[in-house]
């Protein structure tokens, strides 16, 4: 239709006649009423900031704004005289609005609410994640334009400085003292490329310190047994292995130098011209111990002689600024920072620098005498911050990233960020290593999760081998810690550890191999630690019934071996260190633990007796089965009926063992058939404390405000004393009478159905008003039916269901007025007898 | 209520009736069976139930030592006897007899359940010794005294308690009264005493009760004071210097002594500052000794340890791989095969042996040299002490000399008491018996004398003493730390003696029985 239109208004212009005019008036008349709000801003037009709507600081300077960029331009003049060969310094860029202002200006110390936004390294990371880097154009020379903060927040956009300006606008805000520094740095800084370097998730990989054995000498203690060996033998060894090992040690470096050569970037044309611009903290504010730099891009802190750090232009912070005058021929290594220090550092603004300068009087002397500008600018301080409040919301917190998600390539790796809830499957953090520079062949996967529903925090993934390991926070099912395997499939090779405290069978770890099973127990009442188990195969049998689900039949188990830890209460001959059920060769054995002073256990061998099968029988029993042996010649052989005993019980509990061996099997299957189950339809918790993603408790926390809400009105209503505009009119309303009491009460009364009928004549009135409005309408309808355009018709139709519910409604509300007066008019009555100030005269 | 044991005849705990017991509550089945066949003895029966047989008389049981359940329910017991050997018993039901006074019970001192319920007992005592109690049954019987409950307080882990049907119950607080003065119950007469009852006691015997309180707390502190003094004086005695921290030594000297005594004029006492100095040098030295003696035995025991795992690792290697090889040859079927295993296997065994042979020397050589170290050291420590006792610390010749010159002073005040005497000057009052030794010189002088020689003696033998004792203390440490080595060593010889010759009994086994199926 709006194309329609377009096309109709050029072909009126070109004919120009006047009454396809005036009806195409109408028309736009008529359209123009039918308006369409847009159901939602587009996000791309929420990004574009207004900058219609920016504060008057944005777009104009205050006097004392002009007067500074006066002192400034005058600094700069004279700075460009006296050095003509040095870069020109950036003081006062133009800003998004397009008006130059002073750089210190441009810093809004601001403090945020958030807690992590309150140290150097959150507030760092945060800014280096937030940003994304647009480079110098061309990067040798500063920026023309220095946009406020606040922008750069909104467009999540900005160069180096605009990445300085607000990572040391949040410091000052903390407490920090926090400067701005341009100057040169290396390529790879400058333009953010950290594929050189380690990544830091990664971190050192010789991490394992071997514990320096304490061997304490005692008085006593015995001297180790002669050594028979030759010394001169031992040493000669001893030699030619230290040369074997030198030699390979200098391949090794050998090989090391060569791969670092090969990795080396080729030489940088513009090194030591490129611009940047990082932060400097200084050291006595916030106990910071000693000086250091923080490079916004990347978030890191660096030591002031960083070799990144080729040379510093000017520094400057919200009071004041500095040029540097030290040599930067050697990067920035030998700098001081002593910024009261004016053959080191000229200020801009004298006087306000507040830092020593009462220490060189001289030489401020000197410099008043010298320079004019300087001693007018004695009273001068440096204007409020032209930027308004910085605003960091909650969302942009949580979000970080731009779009929620940011990768960084590292040396060999990448890393991968994604803010929380943003992907479905709760990813935070992947780490992908490779085994080569180009990063084309992954070797390790690793990915961090949060707020998974099941409890999954970690996986690793080793392409080499295969081998995927899972790692769950505590609460989960069966208790599961982490999880190591191959396949998913039952029965292959797979390691779980759990958290043995919260399961009743104390298991801390599962190994399983094809044909194996090894448990590891803890602090288990009976004293087991430790139980392996070695299955045989799996019997075929070609029976139909057991086609469907041949993993329902379970592998024949081979020996079981249990071992317990010592139980003090028992003795030790009887207490059992060792069992071995050997299931196909129908033998038990049983070792015992050592007595004291002995090197030798007792055991027990069993044989099972061949009839064990049918329980019913009484199993025979003859001496053979059982064969004992003890260290102790002189132990008195122990009884046949122990013996039997004995052997009874071993078989019981060779059968319980083999239904726990079971019971692990089985549960290694449910723990399988879950994670699958979970792996398919990945949940995300949400916290009943996040108020902005919880559905359930906004619901919860809206139908409370609007309970409260209405509890309030209802309050209201209640403390509405209706008795009050009539004793107000009484002499003494303290002192009620009989008479003056009825009277209350009958004027009460009358007062309320004077209302009623009034409320009911009102909407009788409007309800004929309405009445005849629409009958007026229809009646011109009818008259006009035949000329009315579309539109009108459209119009009356909305008109007349609009009047029809109208009067509808009225119509209701009339009835139910009508109905609900004789009640409204018995319970103020009601009231009104229990009104305590009346109670005693109506009884 | 007329019960059958006034008409039937009771009957005896005869040889018989315990035979028959035992018999028929032993194991059953194939077990039994074997039981039969082997014999039971009674000092293996752990239970005994023998109850409605309308015994009269407990008797016979002094063989059941290994005895923890005993039932004597529903007999017409009148005397709680006979059971004093019973000492491993963990439950006693005596209920339903005609038990008049608890007695008997104090040998039982593991028992943990106990129940009289239904006899005829008038007064809860005499079940001092009965510390583990914690269930208690004596309901039904003739307790009237409510205070007789106290005595249940000194049963610190008494959990359920049943007094029903006894005349006390009937008293109006007799709940709460029991609820107060045993506060740790859990069960009360088969209920389970609730936080209300416990509230309400608290409320209205909480002032007996924290007298009570205050009483015990009392006793045990002094119990327990009374403990670490022993320990003080046991620490003393270890140090040989018991009795030197005082005047003791002093006051010893004149107990003995009635003549002194009433020569009751002393010199101040450097001799007790003498005695403490010694005391504390004893003191010191003994913690030396003990430290000494400490990091000896736990050197030792490390070595002894370190040794001991090392065997029984390689043993332990030895046995698995002895059963792997032994189920092999089970299975083995070439002769020549069979051989060269069998070989094989007793040339392991010999290695073996010799390996555990070797270690066990290497460990005696080993300790035989710390215990050289350990005794020499500890020798001459002892005789440093007892020089400081004897001689070099100027102590006990300076008691002599203190003890000569108080002499000298004595017999001079006492030869000048004479003159007095004899001129009749004194203007004290002396006491007659005093007087009559003044009465000549010599008396004087002799019992002076006297007691100068015993003040003498008491020190030399309080030296001897403790000479002796200490010597005699070393000699024993070091013959028991000899004696125990040697033991130690003979078991571990014995020990491995006896598994080589088991292991190759096995192997000779083997082959006989494979060379009798071979051939």
């Amino acid at each position: 239709m709006e194309f329609d239109k377009g096309v109709a208004i050029d072909e009126a212009k070109e004919d120009g006649r006047d009454e396809l005019n005036k009806d195409l008036l109408k028309l736009d008349e008529a359209l123009r009423k039918i308006q369409i709000t847009p159901a939602c801003s587009l996000p791309e037009q929420a990004q574009q900031v207004d900058l219609s709507q920016c504060p008057t600081s944005y777009k104009e300077n205050s006097p004392q704004e002009k007067l500074l960029l006066a002192i400034a331009e005058n600094f700069r003049c004279q700075y460009a005289h006296i050095y003509p060969d040095r870069k020109p310094l950036l003081l006062c860029p133009l800003n998004e609005c397009g008006v130059q202002k002073f750089v210190s200006t441009t810093l809004r110390p601001t403090l945020s609410p958030f807690p992590e936004l309150y140290s150097w390294d959150g507030c760092a990371s945060f800014v280096s994640d937030f940003l994304s880097l647009e480079p110098l154009d061309p990067p040798t020379d500063p920026p023309k334009h220095l946009h406020s903060p606040t922008w750069v927040l909104q467009t999540n956009r900005g160069s180096c400085f605009e990445f300085s300006t607000l990572l040391c606008s949040l410091l000052l805000g903390a407490g920090y003292n926090a400067y701005c520094v341009s100057g040169y740095a290396v390529k790879e800084m400058c333009l953010l490329n950290q594929s050189l370097q380690q990544c830091p998730l990664l971190g050192p990989l010789v991490k394992v310190k071997a514990t320096k054995q304490r061997q304490q000498v005692k008085k006593y203690s015995v001297k180790p047994p002669r050594d028979l060996c030759s010394g001169f033998e031992q040493r000669q060894e001893d030699r030619r292995q230290a040369e074997a090992q030198a030699i390979l040690l200098q391949k090794q470096q050998e090989e090391e130098r060569l791969r670092e050569d090969g990795e080396r970037p080729p030489p940088d044309a513009l090194l030591g011209l490129r611009v940047h611009c990082w932060v400097l903290v200084l050291a006595d504010s916030r106990e910071v111990p000693e000086n250091f730099f923080i490079d916004p891009l990347s978030g890191k802190s660096f030591s002031t002689t960083d070799k990144c750090f080729l040379g510093i232009e000017s520094i400057w912070n919200h009071q004041n600024y500095w040029v540097n005058m030290q040599d930067c021929r050697f990067g920035c290594a030998e700098m001081t920072y002593d910024l009261g220090d004016a053959v080191k550092w000229e200020y801009l603004l004298y006087g306000a620098a507040g830092q020593s300068v009462l220490t060189i009087p001289d030489m401020m002397m000197q410099q008043e005498v010298e320079d004019e500008d300087e001693e007018e600018s004695r009273v001068f301080e440096m204007p409020p911050s032209w930027v308004n409040q910085i605003k960091i919301s909650q969302q942009d917190m949580e979000t970080r990233c731009p779009g929620g998600m940011k990768v960084i390539h590292y040396r060999k790796a990448k890393l991968e960020k994604f803010a929380p809830y943003l992907l479905k499957d709760g990813l935070v953090t992947r780490l992908t290593t490779y085994s080569d520079l180009d990063c084309t062949h992954s070797s390790t996967v690793k990915e961090w999760y949060q707020h998974r529903h099941d409890h999954l925090e970690e996986r690793e993934l080793n392409k080499a081998t295969n081998v995927t390991v899972e790692h769950f926070r505590p609460g989960r099912s069966f208790a599961l810690r982490s999880h190591r395997y191959i396949m998913m499939t039952p029965e292959t090779e797979r390691q779980m550890d759990f958290y043995s405290c919260a399961r009743a069978d104390g298991l801390v770890r599962r190994v399983e191999m094809p044909f194996e099973m090894t448990e590891t127990f803890e602090n288990r009442p009976d004293f087991l630690y430790y139980r392996h188990v070695v299955f045989g195969k799996r019997v075929k049998v070609f029976s139909p019934s057991n086609k469907e689900a041949p993993d329902r039949v379970d592998r024949p188990i081979q020996k079981v071996v249990e071992s317990f830890h010592r139980d003090q209460s028992k003795p030790a001959r009887e207490d059992v260190a060792e069992r071995i059920f050997l299931v196909c060769e129908d033998r038990i054995q049983v070792t015992y633990h050592l007595e004291d002073d002995r090197i030798i256990p007792a055991w027990r061998n069993f044989i099972k007796p061949k009839d064990s099968g049918d329980s019913q029988k009484p199993h025979s029993f003859s001496r053979q089965m059982a064969s004992t042996f003890h260290v102790d010649s002189f132990e008195k052989p122990c009884k046949n009926l122990f013996l039997y005993e004995m052997l009874v019980h071993m078989m019981k509990e060779e059968e319980t063992v083999a239904l726990r061996v079971k019971d692990s099997e089985k549960e290694v299957r449910a723990i399988l058939a879950v994670r699958e189950q979970e792996e398919s339809s990945i949940e995300l918790h949400i916290s009943i404390y996040n108020t902005a993603r919880n559905e359930r408790a906004r619901c919860h926390r809206e139908a409370q405000e609007r309970m409260a809400q209405e509890e309030r009105l209802q309050e209201q209503e209640k403390e509405l004393d209706f008795l009050a505009p009539f004793l107000a009119q009484l002499v003494d309303p303290e002192n009620l009478t009989r008479q003056v009491a009825l009277k209350l009460r009958s004027d009460c009364l009358a007062d309320l159905k004077q209302r009623l009928v009034d409320k009911a004549n009102l909407m009788q009135a409007r309800f004929e008003r309405e009445t005849q409005e629409l009958q007026q309408k229809q009646q011109w309808y009818q008259k006009n039916q035949l000329t009315m355009t579309k539109e009108d018709e459209d119009e009356y139709l909305a008109y007349c269901s609009d009047a029809m519910l109208r009067i509808h409604v009225l119509k209701l509300r009339l009835s139910s007025h009508k109905d609900k007066a004789p009640q409204k008019y018995l319970s103020l009555d009601e009231r009104l007898r229990r009104d305590p100030r009346l109670a005693n005269h109506l009884l | 209520m007329s019960r059958l044991y006034d008409t039937l005849e009771p009957s005896v705990m005869d040889k018989k009736m315990l035979q028959q017991a035992v018999e028929e509550q032993g194991p059953q089945d194939q077990a039994g069976q074997i039981a039969k066949e082997e014999g039971v003895l009674y000092e293996e029966v752990c239970q005994l139930c023998l109850n409605y047989r309308n015994i009269l008389k407990i008797d016979h049981l002094w063989q059941f030592t290994s005895l923890t359940k005993l039932q004597l329910d529903n007999n017409i017991i009148v005397k709680i006897e006979g059971l004093e050997c019973l000492t491993n018993l963990k439950w006693l039901d005596l209920s339903f007899n005609n038990i008049e006074v608890i007695e008997g019970l104090n040998s039982l001192v593991l028992l943990e359940d106990l129940s009289l319920y239904n006899n005829r007992i008038s007064v809860i005592e005499n079940m001092d010794t009965l510390l583990n109690l914690h269930i208690l049954s004596l309901g039904n019987n003739l307790f009237t005294q409510l205070e007789n409950v106290i005595y249940l307080r000194r049963f610190k882990n008494l959990r359920t308690l049943n007094l029903a049907g006894n005349p006390i119950c009937r008293e109006d607080h007799y709940k709460i009264f029991v609820a107060a003065y045993l506060p740790e119950l859990v069960y009360l007469d088969f209920g389970l005493l609730n936080e209300e009852t416990r509230e309400q006691a608290h409320g209205k015997y909480q002032y007996a009760i924290e007298e009570m309180r205050h009483n015990e707390t009392q006793e045990r502190k002094a119990i327990e004071a009374k403990k670490e003094q022993e320990d003080q004086f046991q620490l003393h005695m270890d140090a040989f210097v018991e009795h030197l921290n005082g005047p003791y030594l002093f006051d010893s000297m004149y107990a003995d002594d009635a003549e002194a005594a009433k020569l009751s004029y002393l010199p101040g006492v450097p001799l007790v500052e003498l005695c403490m100095q010694m005391f504390e040098v004893g003191l010191a030295q003994h913690g030396r000794r003990e430290d000494e003696l400490k990091s000896f035995f736990d050197c030792s025991r490390e070595a002894v340890e370190e040794n001991q795992q090392r065997a029984a690792q390689s043993v332990a290697d030895f046995e698995r791989a002895r059963r792997q090889v032994m189920s092999e040859m089970q299975q083995a079927t070439d002769p020549r095969l069979l051989e060269t295993q069998l070989n094989h296997c007793n040339d392991e065994i010999n290695q073996l042996c010799d390996s555990l042979m070797t270690q066990e020397l290497q460990l005696v050589d080993q300790l035989e040299d710390i215990i050289k170290d350990f005794e020499r050291d500890i020798l001459d420590m002892v005789a440093g002490f007892v020089e400081v006792v004897q001689g070099i610390y100027p102590l006990l010749p300076h008691c002599r000399d203190l003890e000569n010159h108080h002499h000298e002073k004595l017999l001079e005040i006492a030869v000048a008491t004479l003159e007095q005497v004899a001129k009749n000057e004194l203007e004290e009052d002396m006491p007659d018996d005093v007087r009559m030794l003044f009465v000549d010189k010599d008396t004087v002088i002799n019992a002076v004398s006297a007691s100068h020689d015993t003040h003498l003696l008491k020190i030399d033998n309080r030296e001897d003493e403790l000479v002796t004792r200490v010597n005699s203390w070393i000699s024993a440490l070091i013959k028991s730390i000899q004696d125990k080595e040697v033991k130690r060593n003979r078991k571990r010889i014995a020990e491995i003696h006896n598994y080589i010759d088991y292991v190759r009994d096995q192997l000779s086994e083997m082959r006989q029985e494979r060379w009798g199926k071979n051939i």
